[in-house]
């Protein structure tokens, strides 16, 4: 029996260990790990892909840790199922039930595998979420000359470039038409486009993946709708997802996601979720599954304030993403098109604001992008900035505006 | 209880000397005329924002609950736990700008010479010799004060009290009710 069993070894679990342990020292926790490594950034996965950062980095915390908070750390378990009071793992082939008190799922996303044939059982196509991923490519890649990269959200560009700096030929291919689709607009996504053709790296939009073809079980070309590419290594970059498969007859309501309440509370009492599992609340207060750093983050400690008895809420999750290509950095937040367009254009950056209703909905900024957490922060305060016009776009338009105003009059009178 | 940084904006004329001292204060030379010829760039870490009719010098005000550690994937970005200041380990840091986009005062900006996080360290190196920050000592109207929140609301009450005692208002008819009391003359 433990008081707390933690299911995940992410930022989320890790930022709700911190959190429950500077409120409770007392109950005993154990923490349940897919993964045979200790907790590590998946973030700089594709840096130290390219040696830019070395492995020893990726481990935030010291060998110690797990110790220093009292947490049993249970290496290489799956979670298989969940009832009420038990919790099934599956480790090293043994299959063994762990009873607890309270439970946090923090299990995180897989890679999302698109029906694409060939594409399971073929040596040398990866994903790049995990540790082993990351190590998959950095082997293969000191033989392999031709790569290709399947999907180009920030997970794709960054295993792109990564690969194009080990010196293999890189072509990306995305489906719909145009880079980052899920960050720009059409006429921004251009611009990161051509810098990734200057950088030699092939693109193709609108391009469909039929097949990944192999020979003697390894990979030998990706077959498109228009044609076929050599490569000898793949790298699936086409979302992330939760895997809700083991919590079938747990009674948890899932969503895309476990949806859980501010507090990070699952509709079963006792079980809580974090993290890129957990469909949370949003800045608009809508159940939102948004897998990012900050908000596994953030999550975590609301979390693990919350199994301790505290009593705290989350602010609400963010839309925001930031990646660099080829040392150019592009960033955005919000939901882009709904809304009136703002743009700035400047030697070497271009901004866009969008304005619903008076107030900020989205961002997109190239090159230059200061100042973009506080017109964030506008758009969460929901600050009317309708009177700035154009200038909202501008560099250096921002922090007086997202400041804590008084409440409006008559909002709290009795 | 520690000092903080505190603005009076009526008193900022954005005159930017806050920028060029916070630049000079953290270049390697630590001098204006050469540290503006330095590779990279020694860049200034608070920036003049207009709020309207007025000016400040925006800057990190070092969060309690900071996001931007919470955002930084690789812990480069840290509290320091003497002085509680928010710092960035540059070994550490990947630039990879989160701390950039979810910072709510636009206080940590991506340095285009080095490629890493840049923000106020609250003069770390002039704090160890004795010394404030490069900024505040810089600002020539006094719109910046470096002071513990309640040495802060001690001068802001005199001040207060000054304007209300002489029936006056605003910082000039102050300064000069101030100097007619230094003066010896009756109100």
């Amino acid at each position: 029996m433990s008081d707390l069993v933690i299911v995940g070894n992410g930022p989320a679990a890790v930022a709700a260990i911190e959190r429950f342990r500077s409120l409770d020292s007392r109950s005993r926790v154990t923490l349940v790990s897919k993964e045979e490594v200790p907790f590590y950034s998946p973030c700089p996965l594709a840096e130290y892909v390219e040696g830019s950062v070395a492995r020893e980095r990726l481990f935030l915390r010291p060998a110690s840790f797990y110790d220093d908070h009292g947490v049993e750390f249970l290496a290489g378990a799956t979670a298989v199922g969940l009832d009420r009071g038990a919790l099934v793992i599956s480790r090293a082939g043994a299959v063994r039930s762990i009873a607890w008190h309270k439970l946090l799922v923090a299990t995180g996303a897989v890679a999302a595998r698109p029906p694409i044939e060939g594409l399971e059982g073929t040596a040398g196509v990866f994903a790049l979420k995990t540790l082993s991923d990351a190590e998959g490519i950095i082997a293969l890649s000191q033989r392999a000359r031709r790569a290709v990269v399947i999907g180009s959200g920030f997970i794709g560009l960054e295993a792109a470039q990564a690969l194009r700096r080990l010196g293999l030929d890189v072509t990306l291919i995305e489906a719909l038409d145009q880079v980052l689709p899920q960050m720009l607009d059409v006429d921004l996504a251009e611009i990161v486009r051509s810098r990734l053709e200057a950088n030699g790296v092939k693109v193709l939009c609108s391009a469909l993946v039929r097949a990944i073809e192999s020979e003697h079980g390894a990979v030998r070309a990706v077959r498109l709708d228009t044609g076929v590419i050599a490569a000898d290594l793949v790298v699936i970059a086409t979302g992330v997802r939760p895997d809700l498969r083991w919590l079938a007859g747990s009674g948890i309501a899932t969503d895309q996601g476990i949806l859980v309440d501010a507090s990070m509370a699952t509709s079963v009492p006792g079980v809580w979720a974090a993290g890129d599992v957990a469909q949370a609340p949003a800045w608009d207060g809508r159940h939102r599954l948004i897998p990012t750093w900050p908000n596994a983050v953030s999550m975590g400690s609301i979390a693990g304030v919350s199994m301790a008895g505290g009593d705290t809420r989350h602010g609400g999750t963010d839309i925001v993403n930031v990646v660099r290509v080829f040392g150019m950095a592009v960033a955005s937040f919000g939901e882009r098109g709904n809304g009136e367009s703002h743009d700035f254009a400047g030697a070497g950056a271009r901004r866009r604001v969008l304005i619903r209703d008076g107030r900020i909905s989205n961002g997109q900024f190239i090159g230059d992008i200061s100042g973009s957490g506080a017109l964030l922060e506008m758009m969460r305060k929901g600050v009317d900035v309708s009177r700035l016009g154009d200038k909202i776009a501008r560099p250096g338009v921002g922090p007086a505006w997202s400041m804590p105003r008084p409440p409006k009059p008559g909002r709290h009178a009795a | 209880m520690q000092k903080a940084i505190f603005t009076l904006m009526e008193r900022c004329v954005a005159c930017k000397s806050c920028e060029i001292a916070c630049a000079v204060a953290h270049s390697k030379s630590g001098k204006v005329a050469t540290a503006q010829f330095e590779e990279p760039l020694p860049r200034s870490r608070v920036r003049i924002t207009s709020a309207g009719a007025y000016s400040f010098a925006s800057r990190c005000v070092h969060c309690e609950e900071a996001a931007c550690i919470a955002a930084c994937p690789t812990g480069a970005m840290h509290r320091e736990g003497r002085t509680g200041v928010v710092a960035v380990d540059e070994d550490l840091c990947i630039g990879c700008w989160m701390c950039v986009v979810t910072c709510p005062f636009g206080a940590v900006t991506a340095d285009p010479g080095t490629a890493k996080a840049l923000k106020c360290d609250l003069c770390a190196a002039r704090g160890a010799a004795g010394l404030g920050p490069a900024c505040v000592d810089a600002c020539p109207t006094g719109a910046m004060v470096y002071a513990t929140p309640d040495e802060l609301a001690g001068m802001r009450r005199f001040a207060t009290a000054m304007a209300s005692v002489g029936v006056v208002d605003g910082v000039e008819e102050s300064v000069a009710l101030w100097r007619n009391l230094k003066g010896g003359r009756s109100i």
